[in-house]
């Protein structure tokens, strides 16, 4: 099949080949159905940007692509890469702006019922709580930069010695929510201004904080294990490490620039700047990445402890009668150091993912205790007006794509199409029909995310389900959510 | 005035192709295309500049960071460029000379929304017949 003028051969019914060509090193797999391939990716240049990923120096196997592959920058979103740590390179590119963007979700032991006569004030408390929109800042004081410093080199961890979380929060966390290796040292200081007042703030965009209800189990007995029942009330948070985060970005994609001439590697694209990971270039990108990563997660859970805080107002309830626990907490954009087979020897590798979710296996020694036997809780959201996933890493996602699946929907229109689509309607209002309850900083943001902005976030959950990547476990629907 | 912008449909974030007579005025107009993305533009009204001064190694990093200079004194600072009063820029040398005039950023200013950077995707500052042209791609 050829779309947008690249050939595509058919590897199983939703795996396709991208054959290696001139300047790849390896060739390219997209995992999509054919229904998908045609309708969202024939105009614009994700294909072509899969290819682009190919051409990094020590990538090994496959340039990947998960079923919500669409346009981004240097990579496409949904994009999966690992490179080798011996000729191999990093690459802000593979990582993206805002770093360890990701999502966790929180259950309660609250149900729908029980919540339903006071969902209007919960998502007003919320709102109030919890700073959303452009440049949201002050969820807590500003910090010092000392504390600063403990955040990008503790991540969660931070939040739990002050009294913002719980040690079970930091046990149910990706890497127990501490990337080890950041160094404070090589994050400028205009990442550490634009951070110092954003710990515990959502943003803008695409991010948000969802009240959801458990609409469908798929598997009860890895549903029982995740604390998953139906009709139960859990939140889901969906944000990443703000503009401490972007600078970080911004400034490395400078750095890399020149490392990418001085190691004469040819690019197809500047956004795909990089260095060996040995180099000293890629070694402070990496260090500073991780302090990005953990400024992130520290965000993530100050956000959850403001929720936890919102529900108990609320409700006038303690905290040991809301049964508020994390289930997980996910990254979707972040390059890490893990070992993978490969051929028939263990290699450690950078594994970027792009918009891609880490879905280990059960088994394996790099997820909590308690999910050994099921398997990583891997995390999906869809639009706000439909639904979102909850399902499980197995051994074929190590087998095929590094223990990575997909992270979302992905997006169906641009932001201008969406606006267009939603001038004349009152989306507030529709939403609530479906009793859905949003609250926002601007009526724009509730436009350009509209659910039809979105692909349907099942199609892409149901390939990687019948590729056997991940399996589904349960389906949330969301009752409400606030956003910038 | 000689340069102009078109909207480019990015799924995921926003995108302009630019084009303009002098490289000060192809950087005029990128400054332009950032500020309708972030503000709706009305009659800003003030007598403050401030002076923004970049030296780097390529044309395509200079009008890359020169939009994320402005971006971080709105986002950080809280200062919002509004126009560009002067602008000097040294091909040779890569660098900038801008005097942009701004307003402090009140809790009424409704911004639209965070740019998070000004990318390098595709950025290429191309000079022919006479005519500059670059494409701007904002991650939102």
């Amino acid at each position: 099949m050829v779309i947008n003028g690249i050939t595509l051969n058919k590897i199983r019914e939703n795996l396709w080949e991208i054959p290696q060509t001139n300047g790849m090193r390896v060739p390219g797999r997209i995992y999509i159905s054919q229904e998908m391939l045609e309708s969202t990716l024939s105009e614009d240049e994700a294909l072509k940007q899969v290819m682009n990923v190919a051409h990094l120096p020590g990538i090994e196997k496959y340039s990947l692509a998960m079923p919500d592959i669409h346009w981004g920058y240097g990579f496409p979103i949904g994009g999966v890469a690992a490179t080798n740590l011996d000729e191999g390179v990093i690459s802000p590119g593979g990582v993206g702006y805002d770093i360890n963007c990701g999502v966790r979700l929180a259950v309660t032991s609250l149900t729908f019922d029980e919540i339903q006569p006071k969902l209007e004030s919960l998502i007003t408390k919320l709102f109030q709580n919890i700073p959303t929109g452009v440049g949201a800042s002050g969820a807590i004081k500003k910090l010092s930069k000392a504390d600063l410093k403990k955040i990008l080199e503790k991540g969660s961890v931070w939040a739990v010695e002050n009294d913002l979380g719980t040690q079970s929060d930091i046990q149910f966390t990706e890497e127990s929510g501490t990337l080890k290796n950041a160094d404070f040292s090589v994050v400028s200081e205009r990442a550490l201004e634009r951070g110092a007042d954003q710990a515990g703030t959502l943003g803008s965009g695409n991010h948000f904080l969802e009240v959801d209800v458990v609409e469908e189990i798929y598997d009860a007995k890895v549903a029982e294990v995740f604390g998953l029942f139906p009709n139960q009330i859990v939140i889901q948070i969906h944000t990443g490490s703000r503009g401490l985060g972007y600078q970080v970005c911004d400034d490395y994609l400078k750095v890399l620039l020149k490392a990418s001439e001085k190691y004469g590697f040819k690019l197809p694209d500047k956004q795909l700047a990089c260095a060996p990971i040995k180099s000293q270039e890629g070694q402070d990108y990496l260090a500073a990445m991780q302090a990005a990563a953990n400024f992130a997660w520290n965000n993530r859970q100050v956000i959850m402890h403001l929720a936890k805080k919102s529900f108990m107002e609320v409700f006038g309830i303690k905290e040991s009668d809301l049964g508020f626990h994390l289930v997980y907490d996910v990254c979707h954009n972040i390059a890490k150091i893990e070992k993978h087979r490969i051929g028939n020897e263990v290699k450690e590798v950078c594994v970027h993912r792009k918009g891609a979710t880490r879905a280990f296996p059960p088994g394996s020694d790099m997820i909590p205790a308690k999910y050994k036997s099921v398997g990583q809780p891997v995390l999906i959201p869809g639009d706000m007006g439909r639904y979102s996933y909850v399902a499980v890493g197995t051994e074929k996602a190590m087998e095929e794509t590094f223990g990575s699946s997909c992270h979302g929907a992905g997006r169906n229109l641009s932001r201008h199409k969406a606006m267009k689509e939603a001038k004349g309607r009152d989306l507030i209002s529709e939403l609530k029909k479906k009793g859905i309850i949003i609250q926002a900083k601007g009526y724009k943001t509730i436009a350009e995310e509209m659910p039809a902005a979105y692909k349907d976030v099942a199609s892409v959950v149901d390939v990687m389900h019948k590729e056997g990547i991940t399996k589904k476990v349960a389906k949330l629907k969301p009752v409400g959510v606030i956003k910038g | 005035m000689a340069s102009k912008h078109k909207y480019i449909s990015h799924t995921a974030d926003i995108a302009f192709e630019i084009e303009a007579d002098s490289l000060e005025e192809l950087f005029g107009e990128a400054f332009r295309v950032w500020l309708i993305s972030i503000v709706e533009l009305s009659d800003f009204e003030t007598d403050s500049s401030i002076d923004i001064e970049i030296k780097v190694d390529s044309l395509e990093q200079l009008l890359v960071d020169f939009l994320n200079e402005v971006n971080f004194l709105l986002l950080v600072r809280k200062i919002l460029c509004v126009s560009v009063e002067k602008i000097r820029i040294d091909e040779k040398s890569f660098s900038l000379f801008a005097r942009m005039k701004y307003q402090r950023l009140s809790e009424k200013t409704e911004l639209k929304e965070e740019i998070k950077s000004v990318t390098y995707h595709q950025m290429e500052i191309l000079n022919s017949n006479g005519k500059y042209k670059a494409k701007v791609v904002f991650d939102i």
